[in-house]
């Protein structure tokens, strides 16, 4: 070990995609959850009731311990995210999966750890022939609990629960059981071989502000608990074995990263103007529960956006329209006098974990967001009676996601009306509440004009903004390289949207990542954005960085960005400009790397 | 014995938490419980959530529920409710 901390390692560089931002120095620490390695031994005659009892106590151990996950998972991730435990402790209370195992480990005198591989590979296999793609994959459930089983015979804790202060934690993948298990609070940084922007692992560290990069193949095979690694998660990049000067100096810019990711003090509250003095409304996004907490620690001024989408449970159930008027309520509480706008269910295509709806071929292009809700009518109804209800107890709008086409606002809007009636003639109390359109297709990019006649406020989702911009999958490795958020294309599309709005004086919000990386905030503020939303955690981040330029600069590099032919000489410029004129601000790490000329 | 044929009719089958919750039902009664394919292709124990999942029911698989014993006219209703509400999911 001493060895590689004296450098004698070479330094060691994966590039992975980065599903939550950050900089973090720090140790290894390997989490297994893969397959654990299990030997067969032969038992003595009278050792097998001995070995019967082993078995039984590590169930009722395993059982224990799911337990306590799922009363943790209720509470930090809501109930939604809960449901799957009662089905993985139903698995430890089998009796088909239990009697074949006391029956193996009675009949061929196997000890425990082999009788419950050997039964369970049974079930998985027959488990890997169903033909359906999502039921196939509830295999893993399968893999899960049998490996807390191994856990529990091998009388191991499990090992995560020694987390130190600077844990860096490395896995091939983070199962849910073993996400809700973990004590976060002394995460300093994820980084895993699979996973992706949408898998449970990568909601839960954005919303909770651990940074964390994944899809890095080999990394687990390659590190050791102990060694030194370096969790680049702006440039989705892991550096194992770093040099004595590479630690250094990213060292300094995790100090920098951490400085701005600490609380607000009472000043940083207030009102935010750049040095020249325009003023800027940072609001925050969620989703989970988990999240909530950032929203006043982070001095958010609301909520911009509310991914409703997620009250629906992971797997597809419906909340019905008492449920959701308990969530929006706690949303618009949480939100106080600065209120939360919330996004009709943003259903179809990627949201319904990673499932089209009937297997739609092209889901991202198909039957999803407001498509979805105006063809199931009733589902909008309800879930506009629901906020419409909570609004009169606190200030709430929505958002209408996926528009690209005016027709889509107006049918919306009338069917919202149509409520709104029906729950004044049922004596119903309800708030005022204004109805926003998402601009996130490039059909609404072009109708802006009309469509900021026609709603109350603008709200720009970078993220799909740019992925149905520039045609590009943000989930497909093999385009990563094509998904660029500073594409002259994706500029003046933000740069028309706002314009738009300005003209016919209704607000507009950027909500999409972008907002959440300073480099690209400056810039959007420079286009004209005055009020940005992103995960609470990013919001000291921006805040510190905006109240200490001005205005006038801003506006000049982003009019400078629009007169780029591609995103390659976007970002030369930002890269040159930045360093030139905020260097104290932008150390070259945070700024897009130059491109290597061949 | 009871049989009632039933019909999944929930977007995404028998997955975990609806066969947990079929599963948690059924553990409820005193009665056999048996969910049959109709081709015949697979039979499941109700009580079993590892068997129920083996199924692999997606929507729109037709099953036989069988029940015997003290309680079996009582399991069936309660299990034929389940399937008929779609386990309380959302019906896109």
């Amino acid at each position: 070990m001493s060895e590689r901390v004296r450098g004698v390692k070479k330094e060691q560089r994966w590039s992975g995609l980065s599903v939550s931002d950050g900089v973090v120095v720090g140790h290894v620490l390997r989490i297994h959850t893969g397959a654990r390695q299990v030997y067969r031994t032969s038992l003595n005659e009278t050792d097998v009731a001995k070995e019967l009892r082993r078995f039984r106590a590590a169930v009722r151990l395993a059982r224990r311990q799911l337990l306590a996950v799922k009363a943790r998972a209720e509470k930090e991730l809501g109930a939604d995210h809960a449901y799957i435990f009662d089905a993985h402790l139903l698995m430890l209370e089998d009796r088909k999966l239990l009697d074949e195992v006391e029956e193996c480990i009675r009949v061929e005198r196997a000890n425990a750890e082999w009788a419950v591989k050997v039964v369970s590979d049974r079930f998985l296999s027959v488990y890997s022939e169903i033909k359906d793609d999502y039921l196939r994959e509830r295999g893993s459930d399968i893999e899960d609990v049998v490996q807390r089983l191994l856990v529990a015979l091998s009388g191991e804790r499990p090992g995560y629960r020694q987390l130190t202060e600077d844990a860096v934690i490395v896995a091939e993948d983070l199962l849910p059981s073993a996400m809700a298990e973990l004590d976060l609070a002394h995460a300093r940084a994820i980084a895993t071989d699979a996973g992706g922007w949408t898998s449970h692992m990568a909601i839960i560290a954005r919303g909770l502000g651990i940074p964390a990069v994944v899809g890095l193949r080999d990394l687990y095979r390659r590190a050791r608990t102990g060694d030194m690694i370096v969790v680049d998660a702006l440039r989705g990049e892991i550096l194992l074995h770093p040099s004595q000067q590479t630690i250094e100096s990213y060292q300094k810019l995790a100090t920098s990263e951490e400085l701005a990711r600490v609380a607000p003090t009472d000043e940083g509250r207030g009102s935010l103007r750049t040095l020249d003095g325009v003023e800027i409304t940072l609001r925050a996004n969620v989703e989970l529960p988990a999240e909530y907490e950032g929203v006043r620690k982070f001095g958010a001024r609301g909520i911009g956006l509310y991914r409703s989408e997620f009250l629906m449970t992971q797997r597809g159930v419906m909340p019905s329209e008492d449920e959701q008027y308990e969530a929006y309520l706690e949303v618009a509480e949480l939100a106080g006098e600065d209120g939360a706008t919330v996004r009709l269910f943003d259903l179809g295509g990627d949201k319904m974990g990673g499932l089209a709806l009937e297997n739609e071929r092209n889901p991202a292009l198909g039957l999803r967001a407001i498509r979805f809700s105006l063809v199931h009518e009733e589902v909008l109804r309800s879930q506009a009676r629901a906020v419409l209800r909570a609004a009169a107890k606190g200030r709430l709008d929505i958002v209408l996601p996926m528009i690209s086409d005016i027709t889509d606002v107006r049918r919306a809007r009338r069917i919202i009306d149509e409520e709104r009636e029906a729950l004044l003639k049922e004596g119903h109390e309800i708030g005022p509440m204004r109805i926003g359109a998402m601009i996130e297709v490039p059909s609404a990019v072009w109708i802006a004009d009309s469509l900021a006649r026609e709603v109350d406020f603008f709200s720009l989702g970078t993220n799909d903004l740019v992925q149905y911009l520039l045609a590009v999958d943000r989930g497909n490795d093999e385009v990563a390289g094509w998904f660029r958020s500073l594409h002259p294309a994706v500029l003046e599309s933000i740069s028309h949207t706002i314009e738009a709005a300005r003209k016919a004086s209704i607000p507009a919000v950027v909500c999409g990542e972008m907002a959440a990386t300073p480099t690209y905030a400056v810039l959007l503020v420079g286009l004209g954005a005055t009020i940005l939303s992103m995960i609470p955690a990013s919001i000291p981040r921006v805040r510190r960085t905006i109240a200490a330029i001005n205005y006038r600069d801003a506006e000049a590099i982003a009019r400078a960005s629009l007169a780029c032919e591609s995103a390659d000489e976007v970002e030369e410029l930002v890269r040159l400009r930045f360093s030139a004129g905020w260097p104290h601000l932008f150390p070259p790490e945070t700024l897009p790397a130059p491109k290597l000329r061949e | 014995m009871v049989e009632e044929r039933v019909r999944i009719i929930n977007r995404l089958g028998l997955h975990a938490r609806a066969a947990a919750q079929l599963v948690k039902t059924a553990n409820g009664y005193q009665s056999m419980l048996r969910l049959e394919r109709l081709d015949g292709s697979a039979t499941a124990d109700a009580k079993s959530i590892l068997s129920v999942l083996m199924l692999a029911a997606s929507r729109g698989t037709e099953l036989l529920l069988a029940a015997d014993g003290a309680d079996e006219k009582e399991a069936v209703r309660a299990l034929c409710e389940l399937f008929a509400c779609g386990f309380g999911e959302a019906e896109p």
